[in-house]
């Protein structure tokens, strides 16, 4: 799979491969004493935690320490004092997935500016310079996701209806690319939909937001949710809606949607597992003062009903809750 | 009769320009407290202290924060208010599109970048970038006026006048001049509009924001398929006598094969070398990539010569090699303290930063390079987003042009501008800053 997107700055991508481990490497970061923190912004989402086994796990065979894992909860202001208080210890790096851009761009600005390295995930703030303020972000090619989930949702739409985009209210890299993808794949491929969009403050709202959507475009065809968990609050609200849906992540819940015919007809799912593999071969690299490239972006993948056993392997590295392969065998047989 | 009426066109202009002085101290932060206001502008206390309550009341300052006392009792800060409005920013190049919103300050409040191809149809790149400051707006304004829309083009943008409201006589980018870029922007915002070549954008983003230290005279370079120069001079940019400075791809280089810089230096003989040595195998990086994706890219030779793939590291030095020759010959002509290469081709390895040095220390006049600094910009693609941002705020704010509408509170008041808006787009943009009427 190739990256269709630029980077926060207009970066060119560089692929995960491009940062490499050798023996001789892993050997002299043991010597080291390398400490880690990390500031998540959610621990809540199966995304976080395959990111999270990917990262620590990597880090751990390199003789780095993880001193702690932070739950910003999606908040500006405890990501802010989480970050004030990871950067009174003694951490050689601190990697964050800042949850909002200005409100927290400051604080991470403050990291660097006390001498300790700071590594991205998903978001950049806009004031952050890379090379300068941080040493580099490693996140999933969410412009090619946004893409993905369009393509994925036109396959069931008819001509000349509407489509709903259900973004996320934060200013945030990610959904933003998204966002924008999405929509510009419509107006290339499908200039006949119309795209009517709608933002949510919090996950747990974001299923009022789609009632609320759907109410004022009762004709609303299809639905795509910028990722998976506020889908499942959609889902959980609307248990009557009918419209295809799109997503991206391959959460449970979304899997399960896709392999037993419901709502959800295509999910453009990211590879959080080798997403966190990348970031802590970044860092490593980074400590041991190597060029890091300043963006790396994975490639995601687009997962589709006959695809979803297979794709959930590769993505969780285990084969598929019972609840879903009997979701997917019992609709086999269904077009 | 007539003398009240001077007296009191006279007693006008006083005030406006005293506004205009005022705001332009608490502006650029030489003063912050009405003390420092009064012996910086000379003005008596309750001119001051009228001027503040205008500007207050027009939105333009604020006074808050408590700021240091020099005797007596903490005097009170005066800000400028850079959230009053936004300027939309664009930056058009070759194969990308970036767009953003900076604040009066010139800080990028976002951006966002992505692929485009500048071979479409004009119309739908200029419908791109309105799709981009709708969305742009939708998701960031808080109630903040737009002020100016400032776009990046690829190449020179010549027969510019020094008025916020741009002439209707500039000629642009030949593949965008069918799509009326102008006249399209305006119709859809009806706000003032600038057009400005990338490199010029760039170059004043990076002397702006990117570079640390007191540097007067700076000399950006940029790196693509076509190979630009911006030129800071005594800290102004300098635009020669159309706007057509450093077009420095069409040199000549000397050696053999004859070319232009453009030809031989640029990514697309990156791109032509590192396809020779993928489909050769004379680099086995370049060419498992060439058979797991089917193509090159400029970046993929970059990144092999940045981990020692000896094919690509000799493509990457002979670019880098011909640029630091070009570049002496400029250095040795202007004498600049600073020369910021920038584009991928410099940005993602340090191959190439190596290869310019050293061809530029080897053919620069020794006292040229004396004091020279050569670094990678700071920036990447901001620097065109912050720099089309600085150009708008700086023409808005310029004294002359501010006296024209700081009374009334907002430069889409200014009578030249508001006079016209209604009508064709080119006679709005065709006014001049009006004091000497």
């Amino acid at each position: 799979m190739t990256v269709s997107g630029l980077g926060p700055h207009g970066e060119s991508p560089s692929p995960p491969e491009r940062v490499v481990l050798l023996p001789e490497d892993i050997r002299r970061a043991k010597d080291r004493d390398f400490r880690v923190g990390i500031a998540m912004h959610t621990l809540d989402s199966d995304w976080s935690r395959l990111l999270l086994n990917g990262m620590i796990g990597t880090f751990g065979e390199s003789g780095v320490v993880v001193t702690e894992v932070i739950d910003c909860k999606f908040s500006p202001d405890r990501q802010i004092e989480a970050l004030e208080r990871l950067s009174a210890q003694d951490l050689s790096v601190l990697i964050s997935l800042p949850v909002a851009n200005a409100s927290v761009a400051q604080a991470h600005k403050d990291i660097s500016n006390k001498g300790v390295g700071l590594m991205l995930l998903e978001n950049a703030p806009t004031a952050l310079i890379p090379g300068k303020d941080y040493g580099g972000l490693v996140s999933a090619d969410n412009f090619g996701l946004g893409q993905m989930a369009a393509k994925a949702l036109s396959d069931f739409i008819a001509p000349k209806t509407k489509v709903g985009v259900l973004g996320f209210q934060a200013d945030f890299f990610a959904t933003n690319q998204r966002e924008l993808a999405f929509a510009r794949w419509m107006e290339r491929n499908r200039p006949d939909i119309e795209l009517v969009s709608t933002r949510f403050d919090t996950v747990e709202e974001a299923g009022a937001v789609g009632r609320r959507m759907l109410q004022e475009h009762p004709d609303m065809a299809g639905l795509f949710v910028v990722w998976d968990t506020p889908a499942e609050s959609v889902l959980s609200e609307l248990s009557e809606l009918k419209i295809p849906m799109t997503t991206v992540d391959l959460g449970k819940f979304s899997a399960t949607s896709l392999a037993s015919g419901g709502s959800i007809v295509g999910i453009a799912g990211q590879h959080p597992f080798k997403q966190g593999v990348a970031a802590a071969r970044t860092t490593i690299s980074q400590l041991l003062g190597y060029k890091i490239p300043e963006w790396i972006a994975i490639p995601g993948v687009p997962i589709s009903r006959a695809t979803v056993l297979e794709q959930y392997q590769s993505i969780w590295r285990t084969i598929a809750p019972q609840e879903i392969r009997d979701a997917f065998f019992a609709n086999q047989s269904d077009p | 009769m007539q003398t009240n009426k001077r007296q009191r066109a006279r007693s006008k202009e006083a005030v406006v320009a005293s506004l205009a002085e005022i705001l332009t101290l608490i502006r650029l932060g030489r003063a912050n407290t009405r003390l420092a206001i009064e012996e910086s502008s000379e003005y008596g206390r309750a001119i001051v202290a009228d001027r503040l309550a205008t500007l207050t009341d027009l939105g333009l300052v604020h006074e808050n924060a408590a700021g240091e006392s020099t005797r007596g009792r903490t005097p009170r800060l005066v800000q400028f208010c850079a959230d009053r409005a936004r300027i939309f920013v664009a930056t058009l190049g070759s194969n990308s599109i970036g767009a953003g919103l900076v604040d009066l300050d010139g800080n990028l409040v976002t951006e966002h970048h992505e692929t485009t191809d500048l071979a479409e149809h004009p119309d739908k790149i200029v419908d791109r970038i309105l799709r981009l400051i709708d969305w742009t707006m939708s998701r960031q304004l808080e109630g903040q006026e737009v002020w100016g829309i400032s776009i990046a083009l690829p190449g020179p943008v010549i027969g510019l006048s020094s008025s916020p409201f741009e002439r209707q006589n500039q000629i642009v980018e030949p593949t965008l001049v069918n799509a009326d870029v102008l006249q399209r922007l305006f119709q859809a915002h009806r706000v003032p509009v600038w057009l400005r070549s990338s490199v010029e954008t760039m170059t004043m983003g990076e002397y702006t924001r990117g570079i640390e230290g007191d540097v007067s005279n700076m000399l950006f370079v940029k790196l693509g398929r076509q190979i630009g120069a911006g030129l800071v001079s005594n800290g102004q940019l300098y635009r020669g006598a159309i706007g057509a400075v450093g077009l420095i791809g069409q040199l000549p280089v000397a050696g053999e094969p004859v070319g232009t810089l453009d030809g031989l230096a640029g990514t697309d003989m990156v791109l032509r070398e590192g396809q020779k040595a993928a489909e050769s195998g004379s680099s086995p990086r370049l060419n498992e990539i060439l058979d797991r994706t089917g193509f090159i890219t400029v970046n993929d030779v970059c990144q092999s010569a940045q981990m020692g793939d000896t094919p690509s590291i000799d493509i990457i030095s002979k670019s880098g090699h011909r640029i630091g020759a070009t570049v002496a010959t400029l250095a040795n002509m202007l004498n600049p303290e600073l020369v910021v290469l920038s584009g991928d081709l410099a940005q993602s390895n340090d191959i190439l930063l190596a290869a310019v040095r050293e061809s530029l220390y080897r053919a620069a006049h020794p006292l040229a390079t004396r004091d020279l600094r050569i670094t990678r910009s700071q920036m990447g693609s901001s620097a065109s987003l912050i720099g089309a941002g600085h150009i708008a705020v700086e023409a808005l704010f310029e004294m002359r042009t501010m006296r024209q509408w700081v009374d009334l509170g907002s430069p889409l008041l200014h009578p030249n501008f508001a006079e016209k808006s209604d009508n064709t787009p080119a006679e709005a943009h065709a006014g001049q800053d009006g004091e000497e009427r």
